[in-house]
Order: structure tokens, then sequence, then C-alpha cells
């Protein structure tokens, strides 16, 4: 009886964890992300993903004045995008800045990751201002 | 007879259920501004049984006892009331062409605070008392003053003071759309989430009314409109509503909106609305 017990349980627990399973690629990603950080690798529907951000892979190129600068100007064109749909985000300008401080130190690899970091700030207000656009009401009274 | 009655009964309540659930609707067509603030006195009642309606003009003080009695005791002498004299003496002090503040508006600016903000037709926009002080000072060759804090805080304080205990009175004319597409902006401001942190005008001031944010605890969204201007203890000096609209969505890690910015005065168009039928109390104190 106890024996049964346990396999029921543990049967339960597996199961459990079967639904808890990520379904979408996106929460794959965000589980992983959180749990690993970036710079690993996760397997989702039998395929192998990283963890890194898109800015983040942009990033990884060589550490040279030309490659700062152009992701430095990539992450200011995305951040022009998302300050237009006003929901630009507090930190990304400030972050901007210190990117084009530390190419004109000639820290390019400080300056790149610090753009991919504004980039990325900049996309997720615009991710932001199109899930508001669907989902602003649901906290409304009725 | 009594099944008549019943369902005589069953259809008062069946009518009545329909009038309080009304959709207070999201979009132009939809919309219903009364629908809203009805909406919102039923989710606060429900929320904080024993707190009175009428006495959510004192923000979270309504709803906590032990800051309320700290405001109390703070109240008891108040600290915008040297503001309010300073606010007085600049009102009634003459501009350089012999006219004063009096002059720009209805009743020479005595108890109207609680009309503001106002759809404005010809102009197409919302406007706010302060946006008026400034625009009677420019209109008479003075410079307009500083948006958030100083002499507008105070004139407008003087202003509020006359006010005090009038009922809010927040039109949203039906006969142009464009007064109601300016208080959905407002509420769709104010519900939704923006910022790194990913937060709501809603998510502190509904949700989050009255549950501790790290060291302090936010203040219910209805009524938050009454009391200003405001002699805010942080701020250690008086400052305006928009003040304290740009220090929340700054707050939220978004890059703020100035001051009297259209966004702005469409947020403050809506939560005014909400406050229809509460009385002007300002200014007021907080922490």
């Amino acid at each position: 009886m106890i024996r049964k017990t346990i396999f029921a349980a543990l049967a339960l627990s597996l199961s459990a964890t079967v639904v808890a399973a990520p379904d979408s690629y996106q929460d794959a990603f965000e589980l992983n992300r959180a749990m690993y950080g970036k710079g690993h690798t996760f397997v989702w529907q039998g395929k192998e993903y990283s963890t890194d951000h898109p800015e983040e892979i942009e990033a990884a190129v060589e550490a040279n004045a030309a490659n700062a600068a152009a992701l430095i100007a990539s992450a200011k064109a995305k951040n022009a995008e998302v300050a237009k749909l006003n929901f630009e985000w507090k930190l990304t300008r400030d972050i901007i800045k210190k990117a084009e401080a530390a190419a004109a130190k000639g820290e390019f690899r400080k300056a790149l990751n610090l753009a991919a970091q504004a980039k990325y700030h900049a996309r997720m207000g615009i991710e932001q201002y199109h899930y508001a656009q669907a989902n602003w009401h649901l906290s409304v009274p009725e | 007879m009594k099944i008549k009655t019943g369902l005589m009964l069953g259809a008062a309540l069946l009518t009545a259920g329909i009038v309080q659930a009304a959709d207070s609707g999201f979009d132009l067509e939809t919309v219903n501004p009364e629908a809203d603030r009805k909406a919102l006195q039923a989710y606060f009642k429900e929320r904080f049984p024993k707190a009175e309606i009428e006495d959510y003009v004192n923000g979270i003080y309504a709803v906590d006892a032990p800051s309320r009695e700290q405001w109390e005791a703070l109240e008891e002498f108040p600290p915008y009331e040297f503001d309010i004299e300073e606010g007085e003496r600049l009102f009634n002090t003459p501009f350089a062409n012999g006219k004063g503040y009096a002059d720009c508006f209805e009743n020479g600016g005595i108890g109207i605070r609680h009309n503001y903000p106002y759809w404005n037709k010809e102009q197409g926009t919302v406007k706010t008392l302060e946006m008026e002080i400034n625009e009677c000072r420019e209109n008479n060759g003075e410079k307009p003053l500083r948006w958030s804090k100083g002499d507008i805080s105070r004139i407008s304080a003087y202003m509020a003071w006359t006010s005090r205990d009038m009922p809010i009175n927040i039109q949203v004319p039906k006969d142009d759309p464009r007064a109601l597409a300016a208080y959905l902006d407002g509420k769709k401001f104010y519900y939704t989430k923006r910022g790194q942190l990913n937060l709501s005008c809603a998510n502190c001031h509904l949700q989050g009314s009255n549950i501790r944010v790290r060291a302090d605890i936010p203040g219910p969204m209805l009524g938050q409109t009454t009391h200003w201007p405001v002699f805010r203890s942080k701020w250690g000096e008086m400052g305006t509503l928009h003040r304290r609209y740009k220090g929340c969505h700054r707050d939220s890690r978004s890059r703020p909106d100035q001051p009297q910015s259209e966004t702005f005065r469409n947020l403050e168009y809506f939560q005014s609305y909400m406050n229809n039928g509460l009385v002007s109390n300002g200014p007021g104190s907080r922490k």
C-alpha cells in the first residue's frame, strides 16, 4: 500500500513536470535565461538554442572602433524608435553615453557590451508597447 | 401575486445589475466615464469595506489608521499654511501692466479649482489650472513660472484653498468626441505597464494600494487628485500634481514625460473625473 502511494506520488510529480514544461520558444528561452544567464545552451523541442539575447550575439564581434560605432548607432536608432512610441526606458540614453565614452577611450569590448544592453532595453520597450496595446484594459475594474 | 412581485423584483434587480455592470469601455465607441467612476468606487468599497467613499480625498489616510494618526498630528500645524499665504499675496500682486490673475479667471479665480482640468473645445485640448496661471502671465507680458514647484504651486495652493469642500465637477462634453478621446488616453495611460520595472499607475494605486512597496504604502487611486498641490515631506516643500506624475513615471524606470505635456494633462483629466462628487480639499500634506 505504501509502495503504491509512493509510485502514485512520483507519477503525479513527473506529470506535473511535463505540464510545467515551456510550450513556446519564448517561454523556454526566458526560463533558461533566468536560470543560467547568458552564454549557455538549452534544448527545446529537440533543437539546441543559446541563452544569449540577439543584441549580445551582435556584440560578440571583434572589439574594434568600427564595430563599436556600428552597434552604438544601431542602439541609438532602436531607442529613437521606442521614444517615438513614448515607451523609452529611463537608463537607456545614459547607457549609450557610457558606451560612447568607452569607445572614445578605446575600450571597445566595454562599448560593445554597453551598446548591446542599450539596444536590448529599447527592444524590450517596443515589445512592452505592443503588449500594452493589446492588454492594458485587463486591470480596469468592471 | 407572489409570483408577479417576485418577477418584478427580479426584473428590477436585473436592471440594477445591468446598470452596475455597464462596460466601462476600452475604445472610443464604448468608453463610458460614468461606468468607470462607479466601477472604481465599487472596487474600493469591496476592497476596504470600512472606509467611507467621501474619505478617499485623504488618500492613504482613509485606509491606513497608523498613517492617519501621524498625518492628523501633522495637520495640526499644516506645513502648507505659509505657502497659502504667500500664494494669496502673489495672486493679488498686480502684473506690470496693472492687471492680475483675477482678471484671467472666471469669478476672479476664487472657488474654481474643483472645475479643473476641463476640456477646451476651441483649443481642442485639456486645460489645467497651472497651465492657465502661466497663460495668464504670458498674456499680460509676464514670464511663465516653472511648472513643478515654487510660485506656481503657491498660487495654485491659494486657489485650491478657496475651493475647499466644493464637489469636484469634471465634464467630458458629449458634443466633442476629442474630449472623450483625451479621457480615454488618460485612462489608457493609467492602466498601461511601462518602464523597466513594467509597472502601471494602477499596479501601485489600484491593486497595490495599502500594500507595502519597500518602506512605503501607495495610496488608493480614488481621490488621488483632490488635494493638489501638496506639501510633501519628502520634498520639504510644495509641488504640483505634474511634479508627482513625473516622479512616479520615473519611478517605473521610464524616461518621464514633462509637466503639462498632453499625456499628463489627459491623465489628470481622467483621474479628476474619477473623483467627481468628492470634494476638493487642496492643498494637502503628504509623506
